[in-house]
């Protein structure tokens, strides 16, 4: 399985430029004693990141403006097929950093999607679309019944010279050194189509409380906080077009699974490769552990899988537009790719035996992250529910 | 209320089980069990008397003592001091669970008429609901005894055994280990045919009066606090058919421990490396006959893989309970998760598949001597069950599933090595045929 086999005229070039940096600037942070590499390094990666253009910035002149992960290319089926690409790429070394880079495209392509954009925006930004265990309301999110602002609880009120946010947002990935949080929330007083705001709320602002949530199994080397907003005042510059704000949200939420999906893809080719060289040169039994049968059963099934999940990927991002049916098709890609790449990635750690274990060989971390990819943004009860609605939408 | 709504209502209840039965006669009623009963108690009843008294004392003793050092044994293996735990469990007859009263502290009935791995598997499972890690810091004592009850030797039972089990009843427990593994040979010596390729380098030597031994284990349970190991070893110059157990004693000259590995869960109890360096063991410390060792190995899996997918069963229950008190406790579009049907159908999903595990451990040692495929098979369905319930318990929580407060995640770490060691799944289902090789061979009739 190689991804660079799926990369079409055009689109090789970027691939072999996201490899470039993740053998110079992410395989160095690996090899020491921590299990989840170097965190220290972070900073210089991301900032390399951003200098060879493969994280995104929603500031034209940017490197990564244009054709960043989710930069302004992603306004189409081919961008947004890029972009998932070498997020998977990245994922093949780290998930974490991969999620850095699809946090910070994500944001940025909402920034950029968005009518007049935003006078002065941020380097390097987050958005937060959940709110406790609540996802924004799957009906709402199909256009067919609910409330949009079912799952919303921050509320804002407008005042003479801008805005009042008051409410928690949960589970919010993002860079370190993150400059400003997008932030969906409930405009009150109004009802309908605008009803839903989004509005950049700077990291300093006061009555904002960032986070952290503490420990937990994986996707360690992204951020990951809650936030919580006390009457925070932001300008008025600062909402995102009035209008559109609901659509960005159900566009964030497609970026957001089809980005999961291609880390989880991403990280379990990672994880057979390993188990491939591996099984190439570990004896047991009287031959190379490649040889036995049940172990090539189990690389075999983890090859298809991750096949599969990488083809589900890409047919997916060919459908990128902005309507329900594609959002249907992320959700199906998140629930499918996540499950088949986690799959894939415990039958790669299986070929270990007892070393796939232990921390040395890193296949527990791509366990780890395979997992938090699997269960985050979107439970399966959720996706099920939501793909569910979306096709009896399709039968009427 | 409408009163339509509450007639609807009515109709409902009176259609529940509980309230349609009064209509059924006397002895109709008599054969319905409507009692509104936790799955916990109704397995407790079927359990022989002995079981039941230990599984309730396992539960009482897991939530009191285990549990509030579940999370700092998880996430500060290093600073955590197993002792007192272990010196607890002693205290309450936990580690001495082996041998039947008056020798050890299982039960006669449950022991002669189930197995000895029986009470044991009972036990586990509670023990490992609450932590991994201090499961497997308990239950490691026992596959390290195993070797010299299973030896069949009485004067090694007589001369090791026995007088370990009285001090540690007396309140001055002692820590087994069982070394089987070597780094280059895993699976290996868990298999016969991978055995007999195996390559293997702990070797003993005849010296006068006893053997002097060279070597490395690998990924010991409790290696680095046990104070003594039952450890094999083939005879210099023979292949694995030599090989020889031989109990190690803590203080041995030429005996160290090296690399102790950073694991991914199961993390309280450690997984150290045996190092033997001109080792000189007396003869008295030979466990059994000299070349019995293979078979007696083989035969420690037989009564150590029932309990491994109990571990992994109590892995999943815990994590089971943990996902169910957040479906009671979280509120999604006005109603708990736990009222919505789709969300109990996984539960449901998950409550068949531990029972269907619990059933299988229990069945696999459920006479007298364990044999090869049913504990082969117990220990497959129960970790790969184990592995799958964990996991939809993370996704049932989404994102609140993977973080640590929340105690599913850690368990989820812990029963993927169920997985793996006591030989991985694969060399299980292997085990499995091996054993009923003359059924699916076609060499034994119906």
């Amino acid at each position: 399985m190689d991804l660079s086999l799926y990369a079409r005229e055009g689109e090789q070039e970027f691939v072999e430029l996201t490899r470039s940096f993740v053998r110079k600037s992410v395989q160095p942070m690996f090899g020491g004693d921590a299990p989840d590499g170097n965190l220290d390094m972070m900073p210089s990666i991301l900032d390399t990141a951003f200098e060879v253009g493969l994280a995104a910035s929603p500031c034209t002149g940017m490197p990564g403006f244009e054709y960043g992960i989710w930069g302004t290319s992603a306004d189409n089926p081919k961008g947004v097929r890029l972009s998932a690409m070498l997020l998977s790429a990245v994922a093949e070394a780290c998930a974490g950093i991969a999620m850095n880079l699809h946090v910070q495209g994500l944001a940025s392509r909402v920034i950029t999607s968005s009518e007049g954009g935003l006078p002065e925006p941020p380097a390097r930004v987050a958005v937060a679309l959940q709110e406790g265990h609540a996802l924004p309301d799957y009906r709402a999110l199909l256009g067919h019944g609910g409330e949009p602002d079912e799952g919303i609880g921050t509320r804002v009120l407008p005042t003479e010279t801008g805005w009042v946010i008051t409410g928690s947002k949960s589970f919010v990935y993002g860079m370190e050194g993150t400059d400003a949080f997008l932030v969906f929330c409930r405009i009150a007083g109004n009802r309908g189509g605008e009803n839903i705001g989004c509005l950049l709320v700077p990291a300093g602002a006061t009555g904002l409380e960032v986070r952290d949530v503490g420990g937990r199994t994986g996707i360690r080397a992204c951020g990951l906080s809650n936030l919580v907003l006390n009457d925070v005042i932001v300008a008025s510059e600062h909402r995102l077009s009035s209008r559109e704000a609901f659509s960005l949200m159900g566009r964030a939420m497609c970026l957001h699974w089809l980005g999961i999906s291609a880390m989880a893809a991403g990280n379990a080719s990672g994880a057979l490769k390993a188990a491939r060289e591996y099984a190439a040169t570990r004896y047991q039994g009287g031959a190379m552990i490649g040889e036995h049968p049940a172990v090539r059963k189990l690389l075999a099934l983890s090859e298809a899988r991750v096949e599969a999940a990488l083809a589900l990927l890409l047919q997916t991002a060919g459908f990128a537009c902005g309507n329900t049916d594609f959002l249907r098709r992320c959700a199906i890609a998140k629930l499918m790719t996540t499950d088949w790449a986690f799959s894939a990635v415990t039958d790669a750690l299986q070929v270990f035996g007892g070393y796939g274990y232990m921390e040395d060989y890193g296949m527990e971390k791509r366990l780890r992250d395979a997992i938090v990819l699997k269960t985050a943004a979107g439970s399966r009860n959720y996706l099920e529910t939501f793909i569910s609605d979306a096709g009896r939408e399709d039968i009427r | 209320m409408k009163p339509e709504a509450l007639d609807l209502q009515a109709r409902v209840d009176a259609l529940r089980p509980g309230n349609a039965s009064k209509h059924l006669d006397f002895f109709g009623k008599l054969l319905v069990d409507n009692r509104e009963m936790t799955i916990w108690e109704h397995d407790t009843g079927l359990l022989p008397v002995g079981a039941r008294i230990w599984r309730r004392r396992a539960r009482d003793f897991a939530r009191r003592y285990i549990r509030p050092d579940a999370v700092r044994a998880d996430s500060l293996p290093r600073e955590y001091d197993p002792r007192p735990i272990v010196s607890q469990a002693a205290r309450k007859g936990f580690q001495t669970l082996l041998l039947a009263l008056p020798l050890g502290t299982a039960f006669p009935g449950s022991y002669f008429l189930k197995s000895a791995s029986f009470q044991v598997a009972v036990v586990a499972e509670e023990f490992a609901a609450e932590s991994g890690g201090i499961a497997l810091l308990l239950m490691a004592h026992h596959l390290g005894c195993a070797p010299l009850i299973l030896s069949g030797h009485v004067p090694t039972i007589l001369r090791h055994l026995l007088p370990l089990y009285a001090r540690t009843l007396r309140g001055r427990p002692e820590i087994m280990a069982f070394a089987i593994t070597e780094p280059g040979a895993g699976s290996d010596v868990e298999e016969t045919e991978g055995g007999a390729e195996a390559r293997l380098v702990t070797t003993a030597r005849q010296v006068d009066g006893g053997f002097v031994i060279n070597g490395r284990k690998c990924f010991i349970s409790d290696g680095a606090i046990a104070d003594k190991v039952t450890l094999f070893a083939k005879l210099q110059g023979e292949g694995l058919e030599s090989w020889t157990c031989f109990l190690i004693e803590k203080g041995m000259e030429g005996y160290s421990i090296g690399r102790q590995e950073h694991k991914l869960g199961q993390r309280a109890s450690d997984a150290s490396e045996l190092i033997l360096d001109d080792v000189r063991v007396p003869q008295r410390n030979v466990v059994g006959r000299l070349r019995s060792g293979w078979a007696n190995n083989r035969n420690v899996l037989n009564y150590s893989r029932p309990v491994v997918g109990a571990m992994a069963l109590g892995h999943a229950r815990g994590a089971f309970e943990r996902a169910l008190e957040f479906c009671r406790s979280t509120v999604r579009g006005g109603k708990r998760l736990i009222d919505y049907q789709d969300v109990q159908i996984e539960l449901a999903d998950m409550i068949v598949k531990l029972w269907s595990a619990r059933a299988l451990i229990w069945h696999s040692c459920s006479q007298f001597r364990c044999y090869q495929s049913a504990s082969a098979a117990a220990k497959v369905a129960a970790s790969d069950i184990s592995f799958e319930v964990c996991t939809k318990a993370m996704e049932i929580m989404g994102d609140y599933g993977y973080l640590e407060n929340r105690g599913a995640e850690s368990l989820w770490r812990d029963s993927r090595l169920t997985q793996i060691y006591e030989g991985t799944n694969q060399i299980n289902r292997l085990a499995v045929i091996e054993h009923q090789w003359a059924e699916i061979s076609g060499r034994c009739g119906n």
